[in-house]
């Protein structure tokens, strides 16, 4: 191979290096304006995941007819008890039964608040991550005394007065049974889940869960303590999937 | 079947309760009908103990409260927003179902916190009377101004300050010259186990910080009664502060006549007599201060009979007594707790011929235990109590230990 030769190949070598070198800053550029960008790129690099989740919607009709926990007869009270508001019980949560891979990743854990307000827990019902850590202020002039023996967290807040706020961390999956040791009418629940695709229901029953991966999932309602079955639900590639509920 | 045997027989019921309950056979909450118009509650608590020989636990003749099963049922009807009706019946050691309270409760105006209650009503004097449940008493025993028998009785009474002192440390069975001659036993300085009947009127302050009671009742704070058998009644208060959150101080009176009519009579050797002048006269002062784990409780029990002198030496009026005690507990990890009770019970002394005594033996009591739920409704109690009386011809030192499960819905 002549000198002039070599050259023209070495030069061509360069130009196919630059033109590949150019590709990877435009592939790069391409992927970092995706990522930043709030609205998904209408790039082929970005879009798979954002496009790929879905959701699931639907109903839950309560069929039983829940009621307050009521007060225990006063009988050795001197007076009449204090006018207390009835918790929502007709509110459910929805939950997936197995949730996709990569749903387990460690929470940073955020806050959540279950306040304590003319005797009655608000919400009555909590769905929270583990990790998530719940405050618990009390808002009424007198103690109340927050705990629970349920085996996926115990613990006992004591007493405590008006304006305060006691916290817990969830730190394991499970259904938390929430009292209050000094009026044992309060009560209340905690959900704490591994995944994120979970959703509590409107005042109508309605839910909404987002972001799911597409996959067949099981699907569970759940509403004071009672579980409806699990039903498959398959959700398509960033598209919608309905099931409705009853929970008898 | 003994009583011993129906205890044994209890405590095999409530074990197999406490293991059926986790799976929620039993009833976690009170059962509520007619949409919530008319709600049940229960007690049930099964308590095994060793004989008492000084009878320092006893309650009345035959029951002592470290060997009891105690059932109760307690029943509130709303009429609308001004009208409830309130009852409870009660079984000791599956004996006789008694009625224990049964009373209507009339709120006049629902924004005001004012009640009026008539029938067989919760006790108005003392901070105790209203937390007897076994749930809400931290320990096993009572306190002794609500629970231990002392000598003196409304029926019957010593001649003299001679027979009177003959009798003491006796007040789990007497029996005197004058009154009814049965073989009874005596009255507490209040009863935490009968409640009274008459009418009561309740106010507090909007923010609760302050509230009053005042009641018209038959018997007396040692002897309630649902018929009255002195023709008069008692007046009966109580004035309860809460200056800060957790912190709760109370004051009680009451007058009315004890002696019975017929006692009165058989004393003044007259028919028509005037039950007036022979009353009790008792006041109570209470504190209570609780935060994060722990509640401390303070109660002093000052109680004042006057009875009629039949023979010489005479008794001194008034025969008084008082009753002190404080109460602790602290909650060591949820579910789990301590307590103890340290209590006393001193009276006043009398001259009979020769000798100067309190008119009957006084009695300390200290108690520890831990309690522990096994579930939010079902509590396991274990305590050890040592009994000290100072006199008398029973056993002047008991120390028992004793356990108790409580189920509550």
């Amino acid at each position: 191979m002549s000198q002039a030769q070599r050259s023209q190949s070495k030069q061509s070598t360069q130009r196919r290096q630059a033109a590949a070198v150019r590709s990877v800053l435009l592939f790069v550029c391409a992927l970092i304006a995706g990522l930043c960008s709030a609205v998904p790129a209408p790039s082929a690099v970005s879009a798979p995941a954002a496009a790929a989740s879905g959701a699931i919607r639907g109903r839950v009709d309560v069929r039983r007819t829940a009621t307050a926990v009521d007060r225990r007869p006063g009988v050795a009270d001197l007076g009449s008890p204090l006018t207390r508001p009835i918790p929502d019980l007709r509110r459910s949560v929805v939950y997936l039964e197995s949730a996709p891979r990569g749903a387990f990743e460690p929470n940073e854990g955020g806050r959540a608040v279950m306040d304590q307000r003319l005797e009655t827990f608000v919400p009555h019902v909590l769905a929270i991550t583990v990790g998530t850590t719940v405050d618990f202020p009390n808002s009424d002039k007198f103690y109340h005394n927050v705990f629970s023996l349920s085996k996926t967290r115990p613990f006992d807040l004591g007493r405590y007065a008006t304006g305060s706020s006691k916290s817990v961390r969830f730190d394991r999956p499970g259904i938390v049974r929430v009292f209050c040791d000094i009026h044992s009418h309060m009560n209340a629940f905690i959900l704490v889940f591994s995944h994120p695709f979970f959703a509590l229901t409107d005042a109508d029953g309605r839910y909404r869960i987002e972001n799911v991966p597409p996959g067949t999932y099981g699907v569970i309602a759940w509403n004071e303590g009672n579980a409806s079955e699990s039903k498959p639900v398959s959700v398509p590639d960033g598209g919608l999937a309905e099931q409705d509920f009853t929970v008898r | 079947m003994t009583g011993w045997g129906r205890i044994t027989r209890a405590w095999m019921l409530l074990l197999c309760i406490a293991g059926r309950a986790g799976a929620q056979v039993l009833p976690a909450e009170p059962i509520a009908v007619a949409g919530g118009r008319l709600t049940f509650g229960g007690d049930v608590s099964a308590t095994i103990g060793p004989k008492d020989p000084g009878f320092f636990n006893f309650t009345d003749y035959n029951h002592s409260t470290l060997r009891m099963l105690r059932v109760d049922f307690s029943a509130a009807a709303k009429a609308g927003d001004h009208f409830s009706l309130l009852a409870e019946v009660r079984s000791e050691n599956l004996g006789q179902v008694r009625p224990y309270a049964l009373f209507v409760r009339i709120r006049p105006w629902t924004a005001r916190n004012f009640d009026i209650q008539a029938g067989r009503v919760p006790p108005t004097f003392g901070a105790f009377t209203r937390r007897t449940y076994a749930n809400d008493n931290p320990l096993i025993g009572y306190p002794l101004a609500y629970q231990y028998m002392t000598t003196m009785r409304a029926n019957a009474l010593a001649a003299s300050a001679d027979e009177l002192l003959a009798k003491r440390s006796e007040g789990w069975a007497l029996r005197y010259s004058v009154g009814a001659r049965t073989f009874e036993g005596g009255v507490p300085l209040v009863s935490a186990f009968r409640w009274d009947t008459g009418v009561q009127v309740h106010a507090a302050s909007r923010s609760g910080g302050v509230s009053g009671t005042v009641a018209v009742t038959s018997g007396t704070v040692s002897n309630p009664r649902v018929r009255d058998d002195n023709g008069r009644p008692q007046l009966a208060g109580r004035f309860e502060w809460r200056p800060v959150s957790g912190l709760v101080a109370g004051g009680s009176w009451a007058r009315g006549p004890f002696l019975s009519r017929d006692a009165a009579r058989a004393a003044l050797g007259a028919l028509d007599v005037d039950t007036s002048a022979f009353t009790q006269t008792a006041w109570g002062g209470d504190l209570e201060y609780s935060r994060d784990h722990y509640v401390l409780r303070f109660e002093l029990v000052e109680s004042g009979w006057r009875l009629p002198t039949v023979a010489a030496p005479a008794l001194p009026q008034p025969l008084s007594a008082l009753a002190t005690s404080v109460e602790g507990r602290y909650k060591l990890r949820p579910g789990l707790y301590v307590a103890s009770r340290v209590d006393h019970l001193g009276f006043s002394a009398i001259t009979g011929t020769g000798r100067t005594l309190p008119w009957d033996a006084p009695v300390t009591r200290i108690e520890a235990g831990l309690g522990y739920s096994l579930q939010r409704n079902l509590l396991l109690k274990v305590a050890y109590q040592h009994n000290r009386r100072d006199g008398g011809r029973l056993e002047k030192i008991d120390n028992f230990p004793a356990a108790q499960l409580v189920f509550w819905f």
